[in-house]
């Protein structure tokens, strides 16, 4: 009888931990947000932690739909810094190409300046 | 069956001690790997001037994982924690590179600018010391040429055979044409490059769009906006006089500027 109350307690603390979680909303609207930042600056699938970041949201939004909450926070927590980090790595492959642009051209200028009598 | 039990009991305990033990490696792991991360990034100097919050998040987060870590069962949560410390400490990364980037861009336009001025400066010193500097305007030197437009042809004088770079004595028409378009900042052209019959259809493609891109970068070299110079290569292609004889393909191997109209409307490629 002892056990039969102690397991019934541990269910129903179970249960309250669930329940105490709350709606991540704010957290679901930042990651999207970071996700459609990230889309905006050019990131596609072929950059791995964006496919990652749109996998977790994807995820996260089907734990909202089955009041998952503790497990929705933690993937669109881990969909935003991903989608972050997608975003911080197009724009370093767009400024590389910049500098490679702008680095052929001032060769370039140099060596007119030398021939110029 | 009573003899039994405590041997079942024995197996799942074993179990779920492998279990844990499986689960805290997992975590042990993570929060080493996020850890060393860290220390990467709070050590460099460049980070921690360009991306101070980022650095202070991979911190906090790292900081909030190891303290779970001392408490039973909570592996998932230090994964978690681990993971987004890392993630903090690689946009760290990234941002840092990224404005030292910018730094590095800011400092090699100003160094374009003031070569593009020095350019200048030289050339048109040159050509004036020459007595060569001609106030006439484009217009003299190219022909209208029906649907067209107007049409400048810059002969095979300007380059040696089979090359592509821009014989010093191009200038002086270069110059006039780069004149001519900060004049007009609402015309376009569309720079086209042609070549003799001699050499290989692809050759001569090639030779042909290599020559008309060599006539564009000398005008964005002299300043003129890049967005305003069209590109193109026929190769063998339109010539203006048969290919029997030197002079007819002399004639052919040439670069023409198509103007748009003062509205910038160019006439539609051949």
């Amino acid at each position: 009888m002892r056990t039969q109350a102690f397991i019934l307690a541990m269910a129903v603390l179970g249960l309250a931990g669930c329940a105490n979680d709350p709606a991540p909303e704010e957290q679901m609207r930042l990651s999207e947000k970071a996700l459609e930042q990230a889309k905006a600056v050019g990131a596609t699938d072929q950059v791995e932690s964006l496919k990652l970041a749109e996998d977790k949201l994807g995820r996260a939004r089907t734990n909202m739909l089955t009041q998952d909450f503790r497990d929705a926070r933690m993937r669109a927590e881990q969909a935003e810094l991903d989608a972050r980090l997608a975003e911080a790595q197009v724009l370093n492959v767009k400024s590389d190409e910049q500098l490679q642009l702008l680095q052929t051209r001032v060769k370039r200028l140099r060596k007119q300046l030398e021939v110029q009598p | 069956m009573i003899a039994r039990k405590p041997l079942a009991t024995l197996a799942l305990l074993m179990l779920a001690a492998g279990l844990t033990g499986c689960a805290s490696q997992r975590s042990a792991s993570a929060l080493d790997e996020a850890t060393v991360a860290f220390q990467q990034v709070k050590d460099d100097s460049d980070v921690l001037r360009s991306a101070p919050r980022d650095v202070i998040r991979a911190g906090e987060s790292l900081a909030r994982a190891e303290r779970l870590s001392t408490y039973i069962g909570s592996g998932s949560d230090v994964r978690h924690y681990a993971y987004l410390s890392q993630r903090y400490s690689q946009i760290a990364r990234e941002h840092t590179k990224l404005a030292l980037n910018q730094e590095r861009l800011a400092k090699l336009d100003l160094e374009r600018q003031r070569l593009q001025l020095a350019l200048r400066e030289a050339k048109l010193a040159s050509v004036q010391q020459q007595g060569q500097w001609v106030e006439s305007q484009i217009a003299a030197l190219a022909s209208e040429q029906g649907d067209r437009g107007l049409v400048l042809t810059l002969g095979d004088v300007l380059f040696d055979t089979g090359s592509a770079d821009l014989r010093n004595s191009a200038s002086r028409t270069v110059l006039k044409l780069v004149q001519f378009l900060q004049l007009n900042p609402r015309r376009v052209v569309r720079i086209e490059g042609y070549t003799d019959s001699t050499g290989t259809p692809e050759e001569n493609l090639k030779l042909s769009r290599d020559r008309a891109q060599a006539v564009a970068d000398m005008l964005a070299d002299l300043g003129i906006d890049e967005k305003r110079l069209l590109v193109e290569g026929y190769g063998d292609q339109y010539p203006v006089e048969v290919n029997a004889s030197e002079r007819g393909r002399a004639q052919n191997r040439r670069v023409e500027i198509v103007f748009s109209d003062d509205k910038g409307k160019l006439a539609p490629a051949r």
